[in-house]
């Protein structure tokens, strides 16, 4: 019988899960939390689709054009082909679980307009998109588990994989429940981890997402694509301990970004691109809000009360709770900040790395978003390449041989675990992480340039130099401590591909190379040999083609 | 500002309270208090002893995961939704929900209110809605966090074993609405899982992050009218 490891229980891992298992695959769906606790449940605005029998003139082949366009031409053809010409069946299927959509008194699916769209194709609930898809795969995967197809392993953190000779046989687990590493064999490993936000400190993200899996595995020998396409999203509102989305879906419904000039109200994207300034993607608002330097306000109030309480209640609640801000009156202050990676694992169209039987999905997997994503199309591409992952893994033979003994692997690790366990040193991890943080957002901003991300390097080289000499406090989580120099790791690989593209394109904005560069117009792929990094241009297309 | 913490280093070991000094920005939620209190200095009580790093789950911090539910001064509730400008008194006394195994000081293993759900195997299959539908109660009902501060508020439930509680009854209602083919079956479950033991204190209504009408759900699937 086939047997599946897939790691993190968000939307890409459930979709994942839930195809095999429709396939007769077992599966066993590890993650330290539940569902509920997944970063997929903050997804706000809404999944694109192009809907048949659409009366606005929309095509799949829009959709298309939209998404090459919008990731500046560095996504794939045939990938984003595959991924719109799915949004149909994708968005029906969630449909047929039971997702519990925004519709039209005849039940029709709604649809808003999104940054970067000709058409409105972002179908949505409410502005819980996310939650609502999160709820109804729960249930689903819940019936899987009924059967014995899925096994939730809750409490599990990902340590390692086990790989020899470029073929994956599984992955160590840390368990919680017993707080030590548990091998487990699988014939194949996904990898749904979400994005490396916590390389960046406070995001629109959850703290859960660290980029670890994708650190520790480019360690191990996967490569990584277009790390330092970074997307900002343009408006986010300031608190104490993150940055808290404030959904596109507040500009698709109507809502204006102003600021004040001489005691005057501009709307500088209006101004600049025309009535769809406001919708323009997130990478040119972004930088537009950078490069004013000034306060910048989205204003919803004009929707009026049955718009904000029907469509964006969850924005208005927010704005209040942690904002104070009354939107039915008031504008939203916002600000740019990290919310999405177009970068992670580098991924063949099958979604496998270039460890066989090692796959990644979700935004963890770098695929179809090219240099820049559009609003709409990440939970497409959550649940798109969770089900080409398994549809890969469903067409291939079971392993017919006992897979090579990792024991001595496992011990080694285990050992490794004792000894910072036994340590008596307080010196937080967080430390690090926080010192890490700050010289992310300080050298990897919107608008980079050759100084600032040579001096990321340097520091990054130095936390890196440090860590593996320094004890961490062990009364915290062992996962805390191990996972620092697999996280540092990735965050030096992102500076070095951002300092390796000479041109500003999407997300990727160079103030010392301000121009888009035909030579460019490939992948960036970094690998990694015993402490050597290599980077390089995907000219040959061997990862998206 | 002091705030105490009811600890427990494992599972099975004692609990015991320990009291910091909270010396941070004033418009902090309880959330933004425990990582300051774990993170902004060496951690130490108030007779400026060293101790271990206070345990606490947190995912979105912006109330909408549920991971960081707990009992704040004697009221459960989200830490990250709660704000020490509207707590009351000279102290902030912060315990681990009351109805969950404590695994570490203030994370508890909330993982039963999953095992019920998969043991009654609540899921909605296909899509098949009742004709007449109530959207916005549906829509309300499947943004439940499953954080389980309407089973530590709920005078019926104790751990479980056979009554389930109210994040129980709303998945019933959203499968019994959203495929009228399981409505008969998933009314037995209701029935024997919560339907016969609810006294209705509805305590579980003004606790609830989510603000869902279990109220509506339990009367729909009591009468049948779905």
């Amino acid at each position: 019988m086939k047997h599946v490891l897939i790691i993190g229980s968000g939307i890409s891992g459930m979709a994942c899960a839930v195809r095999c298992a429709e396939q007769g695959i077992h599966v066993t769906l590890a993650s330290p939390f539940p569902s509920e606790r997944s970063q997929s449940v903050m997804a706000a605005g809404g999944i694109n689709a192009v809907l048949s029998g659409d009366s606005q003139g929309d095509s799949v082949d829009s959709h298309i054009q939209d998404t090459l366009r919008g990731g500046c031409r560095l996504g794939g053809v045939r990938a984003v082909t595959g991924l719109c010409e799915n949004g149909e069946r994708i968005l029906r299927q969630l449909e047929g679980i039971g997702t519990v959509f925004s519709v039209d008194p005849q039940g029709r699916l709604l649809r808003r307009a999104f940054g970067g769209q000709s058409y409105k194709r972002t179908c949505y609930c409410g502005a819980s998109t996310g939650k609502q898809i999160v709820s109804a795969l729960v249930m689903e995967v819940r019936r899987y588990e009924a059967q014995g197809l899925i096994r939730r392993r809750l409490w599990c953190c990902f340590h390692s994989a086990l790989i020899r000779e470029g073929v994956c046989y599984g992955a160590l687990l840390f368990d919680e429940a017993f707080g030590g590493l548990d091998a487990v064999c699988a014939d194949a490993v996904v990898i749904a981890t979400g994005g490396q936000n916590a390389l960046f400190g406070k995001t629109t993200g959850s703290t859960q997402c660290d980029g670890y899996a994708a650190g520790k595995l480019f360690m191990q020998g996967a490569e990584l694509k277009n790390l330092e396409f970074i997307q900002y999203h343009p408006t986010t509102l300031e608190t104490a301990q993150k940055r808290m989305l404030i959904t596109e879906a507040a500009r698709g419904e109507g809502g204006r970004l102003f600021c004040r000039k001489n005691g005057r109200t501009v709307y500088f994207m209006e101004e600049k691109y025309g009535p769809g300034g406001n919708l323009q993607t997130r990478d040119v608002i972004s930088r537009e809000i950078d490069a004013l330097g000034d306060s910048v306000f989205l204003d919803v109030s004009f929707l009026g009360k049955s718009v904000i309480d029907n469509r964006l209640s969850e924005l208005r609640d927010l704005c209040a709770k942690y904002g104070g801000i009354d939107v039915y009156r008031e504008p939203i202050p916002v600000r740019p900040s990290v919310h999405f990676f177009m970068g992670g694992l580098a991924v063949h169209l099958n979604h496998e790395t270039n460890i066989r039987n090692l796959f990644a999905v979700g935004e963890c997997a770098s695929m179809y978003h090219g240099a820049n994503r559009l609003g709409g199309n990440s939970l497409l591409a959550a649940l798109y390449s969770g089900n080409v992952a398994a549809d890969a893994i469903a067409g291939r033979e079971g392993r017919q041989t006992a897979p090579p003994d990792f024991s001595a692997e496992t011990e080694r690790e285990k050992q490794l675990l004792g000894q910072d366990r036994d340590t008596q040193s307080r010196f937080p991890v967080m430390y690090i992480r926080d010192l890490l943080a700050e010289t992310m957002q300080k050298n990897l901003g919107i608008v980079r340039n050759e100084a600032h991300l040579t001096q990321g390097l340097k520091d990054i080289d130095y936390y890196l130099s440090i860590a593996g000499r320094i004890h961490y406090d062990s009364s915290v989580m062992p996962y805390f401590n191990y996972s620092l120099t697999a996280i540092l790791t990735l965050a030096r690989a992102t500076m070095a591909c951002a300092l390796s593209r000479r041109e500003s394109r999407g997300a990727h904005w160079r103030s010392d190379y301000p121009e888009t560069e035909e030579a460019y117009q490939s992948a960036t792929v970094m690998a990694y040999d015993g402490g050597k990094y290599s980077v390089r241009l995907d000219k040959e297309r061997a990862y998206e083609s | 500002m002091r705030v105490s913490v009811l600890r427990q280093q494992h599972p099975g070991s004692d609990p015991y309270w320990e009291t910091f000094e909270y010396d941070g920005p004033d418009h902090n939620s309880v959330a933004g208090v425990l990582d300051y209190l774990n993170y902004h200095d060496d951690i130490v009580d108030t007779e400026g002893r060293r101790t271990t790093r206070i345990g606490w789950e947190c995912s979105c911090l912006q109330g909408i995961c549920g991971a960081c539910a707990m009992v704040i001064n004697g009221r459960p509730a989200l830490a990250c939704e709660t704000f020490i400008r509207d707590l009351k008194g000279p102290e902030i006394r912060i315990q681990p929900l009351r109805k969950f195994p404590v695994i570490h000081d203030l994370v508890t293993d909330r993982s039963s209110i999953h095992e019920n759900l998969k043991q009654a195997n609540v899921s909605i299959g296909e899509y098949r809605p009742s004709a007449k539908t109530d959207h916005a109660h549906h829509y309300a009902v499947a943004k439940c966090l499953k954080c389980g501060l309407c089973l530590e508020v709920c005078p019926n439930y104790v751990n479980g074993r056979t009554f389930f509680g109210a994040a129980f009854a709303n998945d019933c209602y959203l499968v019994a609405s959203r495929n009228r083919s399981k409505t008969a079956e998933i009314r037995t479950l209701y029935a024997e899982h919560f339907g016969k033991d609810c006294s209705k204190s509805l305590s579980c209504m003004e606790i609830c992050p989510m603000k869902i009408q279990t109220l509506a759900s339990i009367a729909r699937l009591n009468r049948g009218k779905l």
